[in-house]
């Protein structure tokens, strides 16, 4: 590869969190002018960690970048970012859904269209026309955000980022923008997914494109170049108008081939025959939430893992978060042991039931500033609690500390000793005493939402090992996550949810058959 | 190691400390140096205990809600209707109107938190909304007019002189560590941190959050409205100046202590040194005949410095 040819280059860039996680490791890609180029990789492969490096939200400890084949500083902020033509369209939460279409595209930019201190809306307006004419972008000025389709409100956003490169830059300059797009179709159906790429297309004219996402097909499908990233390693590189590339061989080379049979045998380990014939713990029949998820029907038996399986925004998390009682669905039934559950009912009284809760989203879930030995007694104060006082109970600090050893021995959490206060753990060991507040309170039915969402391998093994114990004592799961291997790892059942309805179920070998695993 | 207790971060993280106790030695000398004659006898310290205990009272209260992240504007309001009703009642019901009086702060407290937690309306728009309703209700009660008990029953609930100190003084203490338990060794207490700390994650992992609100609101009520039957029994009946201008004292002496604004962080105990600080203050300043709108400008200042140094540093570091 000539130097020359690139846009922009980064050259072995790495870069480590807490000192011991290495998010990126010696990692090189290139952007070349007019083209989509593709980063493809799991949750926690680096990707989110490559582009925050490009648009300077963070700064590598090594590495070099390139413009148009002269050595620059990496961007020290966005604004920085931006003024070199590189800016990011993130997947969520960049629209601001009460703002008309005009206003949210000069969003930040009003000081450069006043004058005397009053807003030229008509300049605005005006201007706003031309730009969405000349990208090719229908829809009505002075409809408020949310009121567009979601493939529109990518499409202004993406126009946005543009507009915002060129008046930061300077209309005169001749710069190509690159624009980094972070999964932006996870939210978007189909029609709306082609939609988006046929007005992408046509946008590479001008513009160059990082395209970060999971979902294969139409990375093989829009893509010029490809980047597969595994654990911050870069693993491969397709030519894609050059060399014919397939779906299986990329996934393969996403999720790593090695543990393959380790996972299949993993899960076999546990496996129970016939789980169907054991007694059923939860049923769920017609539950709905408008607008999430409809008509959503199972049964989870004991010792079963049922796995709620379909891409983000599908409805899986709603429903899962509906059974724990965090969110309220609107109809349906929730039967645990032949008792109906009131769909009303707060996160407490599903505990008392014996359904625990577990997200894999940071901070979310834990009290950062407690030490580990409070945040594990949270939920089990009946263990380390003594009512000699009759009246009261009183927490006996002996069996706090001996839960809190218990349990980091056992998850294998790395902390000085159980008084370190969580938020000076990495992600993983985070994680761990997050999962491990159920592991002592063994409840029937454990929920778990992206239990190892963004953590190093190291640290998800033990969770999956933990989990996988607990299957094997007979505790049912849900399972909501991203991840197909963790699936083919934990579940017995896998419902196939496309949006807010189940459109199919699989059991375990099929699911590894359909998703190729 | 032997230089790093005293480094910046070690000093940084015990600020809370620090400046209490520092602010504490601070004050004794000035005062001393303005007043020879402060704490000298037996009786100015008395004096001081009347112009502490009650107030310690409500203030445990009070720290109980600002642990767990909410604030409680009614504390002085119901103190004050407390304190009226006690006296109202008590020609007529005699030391049963204790029991009324505390079941009307209950009810406050019952209110406020039943409001918030199902309602979702933050805790300071319901508290200033019932700060209100317990004004009008001691208006009305009392008909504006201040009501003076001279029965000896009626005072010994807070002058009876044991071991030389008034009984108010232990019932204070005895609230004190009382708060202390229940927030230190309780899983009660430990849910108020937690929720101070995280209510998202508290109710996630189990725990009735709506109900532990409800019963910390009834709890910072029904002190408040003991603290107003002390105070009543202390000073011989009720008037309608009762608990006036006492929410910014009180309040700061919850942050001085150590407490911070945000929640989860701090406790009751710390809230001894500041009732001490703040009351210390008060009563040097009016020594030296300071006006008492000054002493609410310097009690403002105060509140505000100490709301801003006890925030939690290592919280926002990590929400950035």
């Amino acid at each position: 590869m000539n130097v020359g040819d690139a846009l922009l280059e980064v050259r072995n860039v790495t870069k480590t969190f807490n000192k011991v996680v290495r998010a990126l490791d010696n990692v090189s890609i290139e952007v070349r002018r007019n083209e989509m180029v593709s980063v493809v990789g799991e949750n926690g492969a680096g990707k989110s960690t490559l582009m925050k490096i490009l648009v300077g939200v963070y700064k590598p400890d090594s590495g070099k970048m390139y413009y148009m084949g002269r050595e620059v500083p990496f961007p020290e902020n966005p604004l920085d970012a931006l003024r070199r033509g590189i800016s990011i369209v993130y997947q969520e939460k960049g629209v601001i859904p009460h703002l008309k279409v005009y206003q949210f595209l000069f969003l930040g930019l009003e000081d450069r269209f006043t004058r005397l201190g009053r807003l030229q809306l008509e300049k605005i307006i005006g201007l706003a026309r031309s730009v969405f004419e000349e990208l090719g972008i229908k829809c009505d000025l002075a409809s408020s955000m949310y009121e567009l389709p979601l493939s529109t409100q990518k499409m202004v956003e993406i126009a946005r980022a543009i507009l915002n490169i060129k008046l930061m830059v300077g209309e005169g300059s001749n710069i190509t923008p690159i624009i980094i797009l972070d999964e932006p179709t996870a939210p978007l159906s189909l029609e709306e997914r082609d939609e988006l790429f046929s007005y992408l297309t046509s946008l590479k004219k001008s513009n160059s494109f990082i395209f970060v996402s999971h979902i294969i097909p139409e990375v093989i499908t829009f893509s010029d170049r490809i980047y597969v990233l595994r654990d911050g390693k870069l693993t491969a590189h397709h030519d894609v108008r050059s060399e014919k590339v397939f779906e299986e061989e990329l996934f393969k080379e996403i999720v790593g081939r090695a543990s393959y049979h380790e996972l299949w045998a993993r899960y076999e380990s546990v496996k129970v025959r016939d789980i169907d014939k054991k007694p059923t713990v939860l049923s769920v029949r017609n539950l709905t939430k408008r607008g999430y998820y409809t008509n959503i029907s199972f049964d989870l038996h004991e010792g079963e893992c049922v796995g709620l399986f379909g891409p983000a925004g599908c409805g899986k998390s709603e429903i899962a978060r509906s059974l724990y009682g965090d969110i309220v669905a609107d109809y349906g039934e929730v039967i645990v042991d032949g008792k109906k559950l009131k769909l009303r009912g707060e996160p407490h009284t599903r505990v008392r039931m014996g359904i625990g809760y577990f997200s894999g989203e940071t901070g979310k879930e834990l009290l950062l500033f407690w030490p580990i030995r409070k945040n594990l007694s949270l939920v089990n104060f009946d263990k380390v609690t003594k009512s000699s006082l009759k009246i009261v109970s009183v927490i006996s600090f002996k069996a706090e500390k001996s839960l809190a050893e218990r349990i980091m021995n056992k998850l294998r959490i790395k902390a000085p000793s159980v008084e370190a206060e969580c938020y000076s753990l990495s992600g993983g060991n985070k994680q761990k005493v997050s999962v491990g507040k159920w592991i002592e309170r063994a409840p029937r039915i454990l929920i778990l939402e992206d239990p190892t969402i963004g953590i190093d391998v190291g640290a998800r093994e033990d969770i999956y090992d933990a989990l996988l114990e607990m299957k094997k004592n007979g505790i049912s799961m849900i399972l909501v996550s991203d991840d197909p291997k963790e699936y083919a790892l934990l579940c017995d059942k896998i419902i196939y949810i496309k949006e807010g309805t189940s459109q199919a179920v699989y059991t375990n070998e099929e699911f590894r058959k359909v998703m190729g695993l | 190691m032997a230089q790093a207790w005293i480094s910046r971060e070690w000093f940084q993280r015990n600020l809370n400390t620090i400046i209490p106790i520092s602010g504490l030695v601070i004050l004794i000398i000035s005062l001393r140096i303005a007043n020879p004659y402060f704490l000298t006898s037996w009786d100015s310290a008395i004096t001081l205990i009347y112009g502490m205990a009650w107030f310690m009272v409500a203030a445990c209260g009070l720290t109980l809600v600002i642990l767990m992240g909410s604030f409680d504007f009614s504390v002085p309001s119901v103190l004050k209707l407390s304190a009226m009703i006690f006296a109202v009642l008590y020609p007529m019901l005699g030391l049963y109107s204790i029991l009324l009086s505390l079941a009307v702060g209950l009810l406050f407290g019952f209110i406020n938190g039943t409001l918030l937690a199902r309602f979702n309306i933050p805790s300071f728009m319901v508290t200033l909304a019932t700060s209100m309703v317990a004004e009008g209700a001691a208006q009305v009660i009392s008909g504006g007019y201040t009501r003076i008990i001279t029965d000896p029953a009626f005072r010994a609930i807070s002058t009876t002189m044991i071991l030389g100190l008034p009984s108010i003084f232990y019932w204070a203490i005895l609230v004190w560590i009382l708060c202390i338990f229940v927030t230190f060794v309780t899983p009660f207490g430990r849910t108020i941190y937690a929720i101070g700390g995280n209510i998202v994650g508290t109710r996630l992992a189990g725990i009735n959050v709506k109900k532990a609100r409800t019963l910390v609101f009834m709890l910072c009520s029904l002190l408040a409205s003991f603290a107003g039957i002390l105070y009543a029994s202390q000073i011989q009946g009720a008037h309608m100046q009762v608990g006036v201008l006492d929410m910014i004292p009180l309040f700061a002496s919850v942050v001085v202590g150590g407490t911070a604004l945000t929640g989860g962080v701090g406790g009751v105990h710390r809230t001894l040194l500041g009732v001490i600080i703040i009351r210390w203050l008060d009563s040097g300043l009016s020594m030296l005949a300071i006006d008492l709108n000054v002493r609410m400008i310097i009690f403002g200042a105060i509140a505000i410095v100490m709301a801003i140094l006890t925030i939690d540093r290592r919280r926002i570091k990590i929400m950035k």
